[in-house]
């Protein structure tokens, strides 16, 4: 199939269409947005990207988003070690952290099982887990992946994995809309949840 | 609950139509392929938010035109609601409730609710299994929209095991996840099966009663939930049934690895339908089952109907096609009081009491005089 427009201008559209979200028509109006706007909007965009490829990393103790070897929850002495609230995606950390009712750490499975998408334990950061509980001292781990079918399935998985252990083992109260992200719960809602969880 | 006034506008080979409806019954007569079945088609769309002929929504709008708009006016209790949908070829379809938008396709039947018949229903009877249980998913559906829930939790992590087997479950992990599903696949298949088993007890007498008035003969209508990956007769207690699926899925796992597929669990279950002792699907005459599969839309319409406290609309096509002459007279006589349509190609039996008449041509509707 012949390319629609000539070689960068295609070059762009494809890239963004890459992305997340971004359907074919969403890529063609955001490139001709960039290429519509002043040079030095467009190089500042660029340089946000290749800046943050280059700092930023994962953090390697709770794999959450960082700028260096650790994120700021980990490097920060006066958050709880003793508890640690498992998540999906970094971005659920932020939707819990704006509740304000939780002190302890985090750790990022980056991802839930799914077998029809090929995902199983062994690409999460499921058995990473297991490596923290006794040099953190860890006694509590409170499973807080999504509501669904999916997030289900892997805070089960990691219960069997965490009770022979002999820590408590809480997931987050239901209340939370079913089939829904972490993501979109209010916090209201997802601090209550947090308040009512149960043991597993 | 009624309508009293549908509009449409390029659907099907409908290119503009205002009309009123009375709260009683309405007789919609024509020739085959001038429009009929398109209007009860109209109105479930907006019960249910599909086509009841299956065919995809790019289907329905009329030649040439890139959108079909339904509109109804739905008289309730609390005062008027306006249904609007605008049913988008490229898929993209945009529905109000008085002008708000509806997020979610399913609650379209806290608006309209509908229950129609047409000649296709012979299937629940002659059909596989497949027919029947999404005949009392559906019911269950609109007795009780948190089994939407269940039943869509089922069938994901239904597509989730399924995928797991069939990759292969060879190692620790694997197997760990399995027991996972495993247990998922217990939790939302027992809640499935329970409900099913209840909504079914309460089915079996109004199918019967149905039956038994079209046929005019005393009740001899039986049937039974039929689960294959069990010896065991299952009881309406969700713990028993949870506990009953997972002794089968460890007797049944070898071959479920082996085969890569799920054997256990509702989506395998049947509804087994008799009538005079006989299976129906196998030894009934082609009338008694014509007259059966009416008597499942008619009794599932009974049960929502005293679930719900209101009656759905009752949308018959082309149904005295189906029934001999005695028969017809009978559906006739025992047609529910709330609001109905119905469409023949032929004449009527005697008795039909309608309140409109209606004629459908090539799209076009008058009134019979
Ligand atoms: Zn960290």
């Amino acid at each position: 199939m012949s390319s629609l427009y000539e070689g960068p201008v295609q070059n762009l559209v494809d890239e963004l269409g890459r992305l997340p979200g971004i359907g074919p028509k969403s890529a063609q109006r955001i490139a001709y947005h960039i290429l519509k706007s002043p040079t030095e909007d467009a190089a500042r965009l660029a340089d946000a990207l290749t800046e943050a490829k280059a700092r930023v990393t994962w953090c390697q103790t709770c794999f959450n988003l960082a700028e260096g070897a650790e994120c700021s929850f980990c490097r920060d002495d006066r958050r709880d070690r003793t508890i640690i609230c498992v998540v999906e995606e970094p971005r659920d950390i932020v939707a819990i952290e704006r509740t304000r009712e939780f002190y302890g750490r985090y750790h990022v499975l980056q991802g839930a099982i799914s077998p029809i998408e090929g995902i199983g334990p062994e690409q999460l950061r499921i058995h990473e887990i297991l490596l923290r509980i006794e040099p953190e001292g860890v006694e509590e781990v409170i499973l807080a992946t999504n509501p669904n079918i999916e997030g289900e399935a892997t805070a089960m998985y990691l219960a069997k994995l965490l009770k022979p252990l002999g820590i408590k083992v809480t997931r987050i109260a239901s209340g939370l809309p079913v089939g829904g992200d972490l993501e979109y719960a209010d916090e209201i809602t997802l601090g209550r949840a947090l308040e009512g969880r149960r043991e597993v | 609950m009624h309508l009293a006034r549908l509009w449409l506008t390029d659907f099907r080979c409908y290119e503009s139509l205002d009309l009123t409806l009375p709260p009683g019954c309405t007789v919609i007569t024509g020739a085959n392929g001038q429009g009929k079945t398109s209007l009860l088609e109209a109105i479930d769309w907006i019960a249910t938010g599909r086509s009841f002929r299956g065919v995809a929504d790019s289907a329905l709008a009329r030649a040439g035109s890139d959108a079909a708009i339904v509109r109804v006016d739905a008289m309730r209790g609390s005062g008027v609601v306006r249904v609007e949908a605008e049913i988008r070829a490229s898929g993209r379809n945009r529905i109000l409730v008085n002008g708000q938008p509806l997020a979610k396709r399913r609650d379209l039947g806290d608006s309209v609710r509908a229950t129609i018949f047409s000649p296709d229903d012979l299937e629940l009877i002659k059909g596989g299994p497949a027919q029947r249980r999404g005949f009392i998913d559906d019911l269950l559906s609109q007795s009780a929209p948190r089994y939407e829930v269940v039943r869509s939790d089922y069938d994901r992590v239904l597509r989730q095991r399924n995928a797991l087997l069939k990759g292969g479950v060879r190692d620790t992990d694997a197997r760990t996840t399995l027991e996972v599903f495993d247990t998922q696949l217990a939790q939302t298949g027992s809640q499935l099966i329970r409900a099913r088993l209840r909504l079914t007890d309460r089915l079996l007498p109004a199918i019967s009663q149905a039956y038994a008035d079209l046929a005019r003969e005393e009740p001899a209508v039986r049937a039974r939930y039929e689960v294959e990956w069990s010896q065991s007769t299952l009881t309406d207690d969700a713990k028993e049934i949870e506990e009953e699926i997972l002794r089968s899925l460890i007797i049944m796992q070898s071959k479920e690895i082996e085969r890569g597929v799920t054997l256990v669990g509702p989506h395998r279950d049947d509804w087994r339908i008799e009538l005079h002792g006989l299976e129906a699907r196998s030894t009934a005459s082609q009338g008694e089952q014509r007259s059966l599969a009416l008597a499942l839309r008619l009794g599932g319409h009974r049960v929502v109907t005293e679930v719900l406290g209101e009656e759905p609309l009752l949308l018959l096509d082309d149904v005295f096609s189906e029934l001999d002459p005695a028969r017809s007279e009978a559906l006739v006589a025992n047609l529910p009081k709330g609001q109905t349509l119905l469409t023949t190609a032929s004449l009527l039996p005697d008795g039909v009491k309608a309140d409109r008449w209606l004629r459908v041509e090539s799209g076009m509707v008058s009134e019979v005089e």
